[in-house]
């Protein structure tokens, strides 16, 4: 089932995170809900992120990619070069150099809609709520008989108010 | 201390920067249809020109590259003020660029848009443009890697891409406010866009990661852009084409213009939006604070690249320049230099004297300036080759004006498009953060 607190303050949403997670429940199982990037100290509820390093794999897949293509096409088709080289790295760079940051521009974006959850919703039926602007609203993953300690988790962390939604 | 409009209440903010988006006033349609009017002209004019062919225009042996060529690289320059204002100040977190960075990202794509345009309208025969991408045809040829041409096509195609999503990622939390409280055709319209986008603590994590990241990536192809657009130049040994600092020297004019362009673009949106809460003399002191650097930036540039011409004394070379400072083109290069430098320093180097009106004369004056200023690199070159024989003038006709003229206006009709789709001043950014200091 879920839980959803109501809170005005970062700090008490912090809290409780620190509460929760000190009862048992998993990060993976709390997300703060709020109408802006909402920023807690480290260690509080870290999301780990593989974007740069995705994006550095996307650049050098593309650059890889349009480098080996570039040197098939040149030779699948020789021009006459007087003696120069088929394939030169120097006159075709600022293609493999475009094609690579290319390459990390869409590593990028895909690896966004990827983390966020945008196109991986990690379960459809869970509730979303209304945030009103100033408050945050920290949504809770847990077994119906460890809701009462949640509950109690988030009353005494400085929720003003807490709803139960849904079966888990 | 934050910046005075993030003061105001939320709910404010809020109504104010998505108020433009539901009302149409009879001077916004007065000027979009002007402006379409005279894109329609121009549309009119190119459909002449590929009917008649490339002799319709004032080009002719040995000038073949002219308006067309000058305004691609003008467009190129202006799409700069996206990337290089947005992503330097939000890599920088400098505060108070909150309201002015979807403006600057938003005439990124449009000026990109419309400056890719040019190499196929220049093409001629336009409706083969696609020989320069590289498939699998009959003739079991390539396109030639090595050339200049194909290099713009992917830093182009490379720019566009990173520049839509650069301008669509900070753009998604906005979309999902706006999909609740809407007209039902844009209700589905932001609902697609927002992607789902529910304010969870994951998608800012990845969104804020997503940000930075791109403005990495695109503040080094937005240099390397600028750079191939003048390697197209620097690589034909023609003279005073063939120079090593040509590429920072366009990078410099691209970002000197791109700026101009953004203070312009500033200064109708607070007006015609009634923005002035937002867009307020402090953002545009600063933005004049930064042209009036590119100003003498790009001085430096033009002096470097001038003086070393003439104390070379190359008779080739002095024949260009002869032609840019003293003849045929004479009056093209100093108009240049007195809206380019004359103009900006007096009006935003005097601090009596920099206020917003001042700002966006100046604005005004140097993209005129660096139109003039790519002309005046372009054609001189071409007019007056190495086989001093072969020497001739190029005037452009009223093709190449309609279709010039054509592309301000499809600008202009862009951008107010779009102003009245999307909030043109990022509205979650706009809200205090507590670890944000100005």
């Amino acid at each position: 089932m879920y839980l959803i607190g109501e809170f005005k303050e970062k700090d008490a949403v912090a809290a409780a995170i620190r509460r929760l997670r000190a009862s048992g429940i998993a990060p993976a199982d709390l997300d703060v809900f709020s109408e802006e990037p909402v920023e807690f100290p480290r260690g509080v509820l870290d999301r780990p992120s593989r974007m740069s390093l995705a994006s550095v794999s996307g650049a050098m897949l593309f650059g890889s990619l349009a480098t080996a293509f570039i040197w098939w096409a040149q030779h699948n088709y020789s021009l006459v070069t007087g003696g120069m080289p088929v394939f030169s790295f120097w006159a075709t760079g600022v293609i493999t150099f475009e094609m690579t940051m290319l390459g990390a521009i869409m590593a990028c974006f895909g690896w966004f809609l990827w983390e966020s959850g945008l196109v991986r919703k990690r379960d459809r039926t869970a509730p979303v709520p209304e945030v009103d602007p100033g408050s945050m609203c920290l949504r809770v993953r847990c077994r119906g008989n460890d809701a009462a300690q949640a509950i109690d988790a988030m009353r005494t962390a400085g929720a003003i108010g807490v709803q139960r939604r849904g079966e888990a | 201390m934050a910046t005075a409009p993030e003061l105001l209440p939320y709910h404010q903010i809020r109504e104010d920067l998505f108020r433009p988006l539901s009302r149409v006033s009879r001077r916004y349609l007065f000027v979009t249809l002007i402006a379409f009017i005279v894109g329609t002209a121009g549309l009119v004019a190119w459909g002449f020109q590929l009917r008649r062919g490339m002799g319709v225009t004032g080009l002719q042996r040995p000038v073949f590259w002219g308006v067309y060529i000058v305004d691609f690289v003008f467009w190129i320059g202006i799409s700069h003020a996206g990337t290089l204002i947005s992503a330097i100040l939000r890599l920088t977190d400098a505060a108070w660029r909150k309201p002015v960075t979807r403006a600057a990202e938003a005439i990124t794509v449009f000026a990109l848009m419309i400056g890719a345009m040019f190499p196929i309208i220049h093409l001629g025969r336009a409706w083969l443009f696609y020989w320069l991408l590289p498939y699998p045809n009959s003739r079991l040829i390539w396109p030639n890697f090595r050339s200049p041409l194909l290099w713009d096509l992917t830093a182009i195609v490379t720019y566009v891409t990173g520049s839509i999503i650069y301008l669509y990622l900070p753009l998604i939390p906005d979309l999902a406010q706006l999909a609740a409280h809407n007209t039902p055709w844009r209700r589905r319209l932001y609902r697609a866009l927002a992607l789902g986008w529910t304010g969870s603590d994951r998608e800012w994590h990845a969104l804020e990661r997503a940000m930075k990241l791109m403005a990495c990536i695109i503040l080094a192809v937005a240099v390397s852009v600028h750079t191939v657009v003048a390697w197209d130049f620097a690589m034909a040994v023609a003279p005073m084409w063939h120079s090593t600092i040509f590429g920072p020297y366009f990078v410099t004019g691209a970002i000197f213009s791109g700026i101009a362009a953004l203070v312009l673009a500033m200064a109708i949106i607070r007006k015609v939006l009634r923005l002035e809460v937002y867009l307020t003399k402090h953002h545009f002191d600063r933005l004049a604070k930064l042209l009036l650097l590119m100003s003498l930036l790009w001085l430096y540039f033009t002096l470097a690249e001038n003086l070393t011409v003439w104390y070379g004394n190359d008779p080739k070379e002095m024949a260009v320049f002869g032609a840019r400072t003293r003849a045929h083109y004479a009056p093209y290069f100093w108009t240049m230099m007195f809206l380019n430098f004359a103009v900006p320093f007096v009006l935003l180097g005097i601090r009596r004297l920099r206020t917003i009106t001042s700002a966006t004369v100046a604005s005004v004056s140097v993209l005129i300036g660096m139109w003039l200023e790519r002309f005046v690199i372009v054609v001189p070159t071409l007019a007056n080759p190495r086989l001093s024989s072969a020497s001739s003038f190029y005037t452009p006709t009223w093709i190449e004006a309609a279709i010039t003229a054509a592309t301000f206006a499809a600008m202009a009709m862009l951008y107010m498009i779009f102003a009245k789709l999307f909030p043109i001043i990022a509205v979650w950014e706009f809200k205090p953060h507590p670890q944000e200091d100005d």
